[in-house]
Parts: structure tokens; C-alpha cells; sequence
């Protein structure tokens, strides 16, 4: 393969011009005869249909956007042996043949990049930008893997002296299990099934059971650039699936994107050693967050808080990402809440294909009960100053909420929500706000608004978060400029789209050789 | 850029522009020829030739309202200087100071003033009351304004509310103190009929939380409640009222607003109102052509006018598109902005009178551009507006009122928080390498600065 050029992030659509808005809803139109979607179990190069699993549009709940096959206990172990198989020829071609494949996948959802979205839409109540973004941040993985992928596999240099020739290498570690969710349906899945691709592994993929008809779209990608079917197994289905994929023996490395619960229970699972079983399983997990915007007395607020709401609310705070909790100091504590909940009262609830949308519904009915349970604990415990009653009646649907006055220890400050629940907290000072967010588990991301320079010093050094971003929004991370990834509970450490995670997926191997023979150096 | 009339005219008309911009150039005030100098802050000029310190002083200047004290302003002066690798001798010394704890009141006092002496060269006063006394003398000098109320950014709607009650009580109060001043016929009729001089430029994203770059028709719907009763307000007072325009991400809602509502039989007959040309956006000729046959359409009486402008938001534009991959929706070269300048100047002189124009602008050579095409066709010196914003356009100001020509200064309004981002744009466009104030102070040629770009 020739030489690539230089990585670049894949533009999103300028949807403040009218003619690029005019094409979304030709996408949708496009879209909307082919569904429901059909996904089987896809284990090499065969199809397997059979017992249904439904995933429907949280925004109109009786629309069903692909119906797919769930995988039974024997699709997972025919998945892993078939990967197994798959590994022997995948691992042997050279790192740029497989990274070309990427690119032909990037080239493939490239194309068909408006459609994609559109599913992303109606499978996931993505608002269009968010949907657009997903899909960009999808190709900007394999774009940026790709490149990673080359560099990696010349190994790094090492220290030569005469009569020896040391090689140091990096050999993909074997099967990957990639265990996705429903919130980034394309760009986290693609992420963590192509760095495990890229390096060499063989990949089953269990998606989300929210959005199977996305991770779908992403084999076929792979697939459709040159991925070899073998390589790359779908198997969609609920917990267990996940559960036994986790406890299969060939499984080298889990890759992991979800909640904290989830997350541990696959780092215990992973732990055990099964019989026959000659390799210790790596987990690569990307958890929770309960991120905290720090707001200084000297912030411009003009900044802060438009940026506060938009990381609050977009996606109706399902990222992982999204801020939580604002520290606020005393000293523009009144001006910062008026104007906030004055922000925050003004959010459109709505639709995901409707642009004016600020906050779609959540994604199933559990994620709507959680969210009111705890926003009826912050009626409860603190004080509500913006709630917007006006949702629309089907779909699951939650007012975004702002709520002041909470106890320090109540569970609305201190637990991962995922939903349109922000609290503010007043702080002495920064140095107050940093030990509140040194005492919590979560470490993902954190916000500062501050204009001294020594405070945001200051921060950045004390800070345990894997992504501090000072003065702008929390959310929206970018291939190659924001490596992404928590640290504490929020995962282990490992930074998307950063240049160091391929080397999750990859045994480093050293060759030493004597070359001297005979006193001649050969 | 073709230039739809490449004729003999063009030398004819590149003579007549040398021969205007010198005149105008020999009647700036002779105390100060140049703009640049005459802005007493010499940070500024260290600025200009230093980035870092440009960078430094800048967030300095932003923070100032944000400090909660005369020491936490000084400490904040310390931690910006403190970025710079080489101070100038003076700043140097400022730091030293400031590293004393007990010295820092002091040093955040001088500071704090210049601030506000900077400021005050661009923001007239706080309140629309307060500034009656410089538009009076404005006036007095054959200098009409528009007043612009800055305020912090709108993302609530009581804020929408208080906007907009701000720009009311601004056209209630500059028309009941301006109807008391003489008559300046140069400054209040042109040949299609009377001109205001109750003249309030009117922000849309301050009318609204809901301006979104995404879903223009929310904003644009929410900010046309807040907007009609102000219309039906200078429609009653006789005021005129301008709409101004801001960065791209909103230019759809605004561009579409004024077009709507204007076309509304309600205000078909009034108030005398205008929208404004951004001269440095690739699409502006597209922009122009559909206000043109908007107005060709609606036969609108009186007629807009069209506020042509480079553009205050280059620098937001550009970093704006490259972090998200989209194509510069601005010229990147300043001679092609200039090309495009003038040939939208032609465009709408040649247009009259289905609008009314007025060239903003402190470029010398676009000024002389505008009068002599304008001359050249046979057009009216009184059809012709010219603007200048307060504190940067001052000397041309004078030398185009004391050439008889209508001028009207931009004349922002607020305080010193709420002012903030205006002010930092300005010292911006003061300090660009590309400025033409900028090239005017450091002494280039007349014959340059008067050269076809």
C-alpha cells in the first residue's frame, strides 16, 4: 500500500447551511422503507436466523428498527472457534494489508455516511449532529488505527551492539471479545473491533442489545473492506452472551465499553483461569463517570454556562462523558444557577430527527424509571430549579432537570445517572471542588472554567481524571486530538483514539541473536 | 474576483479614488494622523509586534471585570505576564510589583484603570442616558451614530426580555433628548427622503436563547416576538433601526428574520430599518443578490439599508471551520476581501434605490472607492452613507464630516463586563498585522495604502 496521508478527523456534516439539512431527511426517507432491519448471528462467512430480539426507536417505542437473531450459548463457542480459525491466516498478512482494510471500511461508511446516521436516529434516538458525529468518530477510528497499526508493527528501537541483533515486535494477543453499547452504536464498537483487527486478533463482537442493527452496519463495513469473514463474527443477544463470551478459554482480550457493575463482574469472570486454558485474559474497560465541571470565580460565564448545559443535556446525558455535577464558587454561585436553570429551561425535548431537538429520550423504559427515581431524590434531598415538564407523552422521554442544595452525600451527587440530571454544588474554592472530586470513585472526564492561569495549573495537576478540558464542554472527545479514557473506576486507563491504545491488543515479543560465529561477526 | 466593468472607466476611476483619499487623508486631524498613535495605551503597540504579549494582554484585559479585587486583578496580570518569555522593561517591572503581595492593590488600581480607559475609547458610556453628551457633540459636529447596547450573551429568557426592554428604552430615550437638536440637513435627508437620527443597532442573538446554527426557524421565530414591538416602538418615534450581523452560525437566522418580518405587510411602510453585508464571506455576492430581489419584490418603502462591513468575526470563522474540517467560509486573503469590498460596493450603488447604502469601513482606500464609483455614475454624495465605529474610525470620522459627507458612528453602549467581547474584537482588529489602521500608523505610503488590492 502506498504511503497514507497524514491523519485528519473526518468533517462533520455544516449543518448550519440549509442545502446540508435538506439532505438528512432524503437519508431518512431512504432508510425508513428498509426497516425493520434483519441481523442474524454471523459466524464466518454463515447465517444463522432464529429466535427474535427486538430493537425499537425510544422515541416511538412501537417502531421496531431491526430485528436480530439472538445468539445462543453455541453460537459463542462455534464464534470463538471460527475467530480461532480466522486468527491463523489474519495475523500473517502484513500490518499495512490489514490496515488497508480499514481504510476500505472508512471509504464504505463514507459513502453511506447519511444513512447510517439515519439509523443511528430512529435505533437509538441520536439526535442528527450526535448521529452525524457517531459516525464520523466511526471512520476517524479506522482511519486513525490504521496509521497506528503501521507505526506500531516497525517496533520500537533498541539498544545494538556489536555480535548481537536484538528485535523487539509486536504479536496480536489472539481472540478479542469486543462488548459494546447502545450509545456510541457505531464509533465504540468500531473502535475497539478495529484496534483488535488492525494488530492482527480475530474479533467476536456482542453488541448492545439496544442497537444491534448499528453494530450490523459496522461488519459489514469491515467486511465489505476486506476484513475476512472469519475474522470478524457478530453475535447479538443480552447479558449472557456477553457472560459467556467472557468465560470462553480461547478469549485472549475483552474490550469492554459500559457501566461499572458490568464492567467488574468481567474483570472478576476474566480472572479465572479455566482448564486448559494457557493465557491470562486482559480487559480493556471504559466505565462510568460522574463528571464534575469546576467553575472558578473568575470564569466568563457567557463560556460556562452554555457549554455546562450542552454537556449536560445532549444525548440526554447518556455518554459517558457528560457532566454531572457543576462545583461552583461561592462567589457566582446565584448568578451561575439563575442562569443555567434559565438555560436549562429552555431545552427543547423532542424527537431525535427533529434538529431544533436539544434532548431526545433516553434509550428503554429502565433507563427512564432510573432517571425520575433519582430526580425524585433530588426533589426530595435538595431543590429543583429548572425542570422541563413539556416532553412528548410515547417514548421514553425525561425532563431535563437541574437540581441545587443536594447533601454532599447523596446518592444524586455521588452515582453515575446517564440522563438529563444535572447538579450544583457550591465550593469554597478550587481547591475545595478538587477534593470533592478526588473523593469520588469515578475519574473519566472534568471541566474547569478559569481564567488565572495558576489555578488551571493547579487543577491539571491535582486532577485524577483521564480528561480535564478547560474552559469548553466536557464531551465530544476527537480522534487523535482527546484520547479518550478514565481512570480510577472509570476504566483502566486506556485512551481511544490515543496513540497508545493499539497496545492493548498486542504481546510485545524480543528476538535476540547472536551473530558472532567463529570470531567473525556474521 | 472578475470585476464586472473592466473598462477605460477603471483609470479614470483609480485617479478619482488617489485624488479623494488624499484629500480625505490631508483633512484627518492634524494633532494625529494616525490612528494608532493616538491610542494612548502603548501596550497596545507593544502588542501589535509581539504575540505572546498580544495573547497575554488581551486575557488580561477579558478577566478584568471577572476580578473579585484589586489583588486578584494584580495576580492575574502576574500569571498572564508571566507566559511571556521576554516582558518589555516596563511590564517586567509591573510583574516585580506584583510579586509584592503588598504592592499588588496598587498595581491592580493602574491597572484596572487603564482597562477602563481603554474601554472607554470604545464604549461611550453605560446607559443610554449617560451617553447623550457624546452623541450631542457627535451631532454638533456633523456626525450622526447608531448606538449599539452591548450586553452579556443571551441563553435565558428573562435575558432575551431585559435585551430587548433595554433597546426600547434606549429608542425612547435618544429620540425624546435628539429631537431637541438642530437640524443637519447633510445628516438627515438623502434624495429618496428623510433620514433618523434616532438610529439603535439591534443584536438577534441577544432577542433570543434559542439561536441555534442547527434549527435557525426556532430562533428566528422566538427573536421576530421580541423584535416587532420594538419595530412598532421607532415606527411611532420615526427611529431607525439596524440589524446587526454576527459570526456565520447565526447568519441564516438573522438573514431570514429581517427578510420575513420586512416583508410583513405591518412594517411594509416603516420603520426606516437596514441589515448589514459582511464583505468577507465568499457567499456575500450570493447574499446580496437575494436581498436585491427580495427588495425588487417587496417594493419595501422606505428602503433598507444595507450596512456593508468586512466582517468582525475572521479569526472565529476561520479556527472555527478548520476545527471541524469545513471549508474557510471567509476570504484568507486580505486583497481578495478588499476585491470583494468594492465590487460589493458597486453592486449596491448601483443598486439605489431599491436600498440605501452605507460602506463601513476604515480603509481608506474603500472609502475613496465608494465615493468616487459613486460620483463616477452619476450618483449623489448624500446617497451615500459612510460609518465608522467609535474609537477606531475617529479621525476619519472627522474628515469625512468635514468634507461634507454623511458619517455616522457605531456607538456601543454597556458596561464594562457586558462590553468585554466587543472590546477585545476591537483590539483585535487595532492590533492585526493586517489591519489597515495598523499599516496607516506604521507609516506606509499613501500611494500604498490608495493602491487598487
Amino acid at each position: 500500500m502506498s504511503t497514507l496521508p497524514a491523519f485528519a478527523n473526518e468533517p462533520v456534516l455544516e449543518l448550519r447551511r440549509a442545502p446540508v439539512r435538506a439532505q438528512l431527511q432524503d437519508a431518512m426517507d431512504a432508510l425508513s422503507p428498509k426497516l425493520p432491519l434483519r441481523v442474524p448471528v454471523m459466524i464466518g462467512s454463515g447465517e444463522r436466523t432464529g429466535a427474535e430480539l427486538l430493537s425499537t426507536d425510544p422515541g416511538e417505542p412501537g417502531r421496531v428498527v431491526a430485528v436480530s437473531t439472538r445468539a445462543t450459548e453455541d453460537d459463542v463457542a462455534a464464534a470463538v472457534q471460527e475467530a480461532e480459525r480466522g486468527l491463523r491466516t489474519w495475523r500473517a498478512l502484513p500490518a499495512a494489508k490489514r490496515a488497508s482494510a480499514l481504510i476500505r471500511a472508512a471509504a464504505w461508511l463514507r459513502e453511506r455516511r447519511l444513512e447510517v446516521a439515519a439509523l443511528e436516529v430512529r435505533e437509538c434516538a441520536k439526535p442528527w449532529p450526535e448521529a452525524d458525529g457517531d459516525v464520523c468518530e466511526a471512520i476517524d477510528f479506522l482511519e486513525y488505527y490504521a496509521r497506528s497499526a503501521i507505526e506500531l508493527d516497525a517496533g520500537p528501537d533498541l539498544l545494538q551492539v556489536p555480535g548481537e541483533r536484538n528485535d523487539m515486535h509486536y504479536a496480536p494477543r489472539g481472540v478479542a471479545a469486543v462488548i459494546s453499547p447502545w450509545n456510541f452504536p457505531l464509533a465504540i464498537p468500531c473502535g475497539m473491533t478495529s484496534a483488535a483487527l488492525v494488530t492482527g486478533n480475530a474479533v467476536v463482537l456482542k453488541p448492545a442489545e439496544q442497537s444491534p442493527g448499528c453494530a450490523h452496519v459496522l461488519v459489514r463495513a469491515l467486511r465489505a473492506g476486506g476484513v475476512p469473514a472469519s475474522a470478524i463474527s457478530l453475535v447479538a443477544g443480552e447479558g449472557d452472551v456477553g457472560a459467556a463470551l467472557v468465560a470462553h478459554p480461547s478469549v485472549h482480550t475483552i474490550a469492554f465499553t459500559g457501566s461499572l457493575p458490568v464492567g467488574l463482574e468481567i474483570t472478576a469472570a476474566a480472572g479465572t483461569v479455566a482448564p486448559g486454558q494457557n493465557h491470562i485474559k486482559r480487559v480493556v474497560s471504559e466505565l462510568g463517570g460522574k463528571n464534575c465541571v469546576i467553575v472558578d470565580s473568575d470564569a466568563d460565564l457567557d463560556d460556562a454556562v452554555p457549554a455546562i448545559v450542552s454537556s449536560a443535556f445532549v444525548y440526554a446525558g447518556q455518554k459517558c462523558s457528560a457532566a454531572a455535577r457543576v462545583l461552583v464558587h461561592d462567589a457566582i454561585a446565584d448568578q451561575l444557577i439563575e442562569r443555567v436553570a434559565g438555560a436549562a429551561r429552555v431545552l427543547v425535548v423532542g424527537q431525535a430527527d427533529e434538529l431544533a431537538t436539544d434532548v431526545p429520550p433516553v434509550i428503554e423504559r429502565s433507563a427512564q424509571e432510573r432517571v425520575n427515581r433519582y430526580a425524585a431524590l433530588a426533589r426530595e434531598q435538595g431543590r429543583i430549579v429548572a425542570r422541563v415538564e413539556a416532553v412528548p407523552d410515547r417514548g421514553w422521554f425525561c425532563p431535563p432537570t437541574v437540581a441545587i442544595e443536594l447533601p454532599r452525600d447523596s446518592p444524586v451527587l455521588n452515582e453515575e445517572i446517564f440522563g438529563p440530571l444535572l447538579a450544583i454544588d457550591r465550593v469554597r474554592d478550587v481547591e475545595d471542588a478538587c477534593d470533592i472530586v478526588d473523593g469520588l470513585p469515578y475519574a473519566l472526564t472534568g471541566g474547569l472554567f478559569a481564567r488565572d492561569p495558576a489555578t488551571v495549573r493547579y487543577v491539571r495537576q491535582r486532577t485524577p481524571v483521564g480528561n480535564l478540558y478547560v474552559n469548553r464542554g466536557i464531551t465530544g472527545a476527537m480522534v487523535g486530538r482527546q484520547p479518550f479514557g478514565g481512570n480510577r473506576l472509570s476504566g483502566t486507563g486506556s485512551k481511544a483514539g490515543g496513540p497508545d491504545y493499539l497496545r492493548q491488543f498486542v504481546e510485545p515479543h524480543v528476538v535476540t541473536e547472536n551473530t558472532m560465529r567463529h570470531g567473525l561477526v556474521v | 474576483m472578475t470585476d464586472p466593468h473592466p473598462d477605460p472607466d477603471d483609470d479614470q476611476l483609480e485617479r478619482s479614488i488617489r485624488q479623494i483619499g488624499a484629500d480625505l487623508a490631508s483633512a484627518f486631524p492634524s494633532s494625529a494622523r494616525h490612528p494608532l498613535r493616538s491610542l494612548d495605551a502603548r501596550a497596545m503597540d507593544f502588542a501589535s509586534a509581539d504575540q505572546e504579549l498580544k495573547a497575554a494582554l488581551f486575557r488580561f484585559v477579558d478577566v478584568t471585570p471577572a476580578c473579585r479585587s484589586l489583588d486578584d486583578l494584580a495576580r492575574h496580570l502576574r500569571e498572564f505576564l508571566r507566559e511571556v518569555p521576554e516582558a518589555p522593561p516596563p511590564l517586567a517591572a509591573a510583574m516585580r510589583i506584583a510579586d509584592v503581595k503588598a504592592a499588588r492593590p496598587a498595581v491592580g488600581a493602574a491597572a484596572a484603570a487603564g482597562v477602563r480607559h481603554m474601554a472607554h475609547r470604545f464604549i461611550i458610556g453605560e446607559t443610554p442616558a449617560s451617553a447623550l453628551g457624546v452623541l450631542s457633540d457627535l451631532w454638533h459636529h456633523g456626525v450622526a451614530s447608531s448606538v449599539d447596547l452591548l450586553g452579556e450573551a443571551t441563553v435565558t429568557q428573562p435575558e432575551a426580555d431585559r435585551y430587548a426592554a433595554r433597546c426600547d428604552e434606549a429608542l425612547r430615550e435618544l429620540a425624546r433628548a435628539e429631537a431637541g437638536w438642530p437640524s443637519r440637513d447633510v445628516l438627515e435627508r438623502d434624495s429618496i427622503g428623510a433620514i433618523p437620527r434616532t438610529n439603535v443597532s439591534v443584536k438577534i442573538s441577544a432577542l433570543t436563547p434559542l439561536l441555534r446554527p442547527d434549527a435557525p426557524e426556532l430562533g428566528r421565530r422566538d427573536a421576530a416576538e421580541r423584535l416587532r414591538p420594538l419595530l412598532r416602538r421607532a415606527d411611532a418615534l420615526g427611529a431607525h433601526i439596524h440589524i446587526d450581523m454576527e459570526s456565520l452560525d447565526s447568519r441564516e437566522a438573522v438573514f431570514d428574520l429581517v427578510l420575513d418580518v420586512f416583508s410583513e405587510e405591518e412594517f411594509a411602510r416603516g420603520p426606516s430599518a437596514g441589515m448589514v453585508l459582511q464583505a468577507y464571506l465568499r457567499d456575500s455576492p450570493e447574499q446580496l443578490e437575494r436581498i436585491l430581489a427580495w427588495a425588487a419584490e417587496s417594493g419595501r418603502t422606505p428602503p433598507l439599508t444595507v450596512r456593508l462591513v468586512k466582517g468582525a468575526y475572521w479569526d472565529h470563522e476561520l479556527v472555527q471551520a478548520t476545527q471541524h474540517g469545513w471549508p474557510a467560509p471567509v476570504f484568507e486573503v486580505k486583497a481578495e476581501c478588499d476585491r470583494n469590498f468594492e465590487a460589493l460596493t458597486r453592486r449596491l450603488l448601483e443598486a439605489r434605490p431599491a436600498v440605501r447604502i452605507a460602506v463601513a469601513s476604515h480603509n481608506l482606500r474603500s472609502v475613496a472607492h465608494a465615493i468616487a464609483y459613486n460620483r463616477m455614475i452619476g450618483g449623489e454624495d448624500r446617497d451615500l452613507e459612510l460609518q465608522v465605529l467609535r474609537g477606531l474610525g475617529d479621525q476619519l470620522q472627522d474628515a469625512l464630516a468635514s468634507r461634507g459627507f454623511r458619517v455616522r458612528t457605531y456607538c456601543p453602549v454597556g458596561d464594562l463586563v457586558a462590553g468585554m467581547a466587543y472590546l477585545v474584537r476591537r483590539l483585535l482588529e487595532n492590533t492585526s498585522n493586517e489591519s489597515f489602521l495598523h499599516e496607516q500608523a506604521r507609516g506606509t505610503s499613501l500611494d500604498v495604502l490608495l493602491a487598487a488590492p
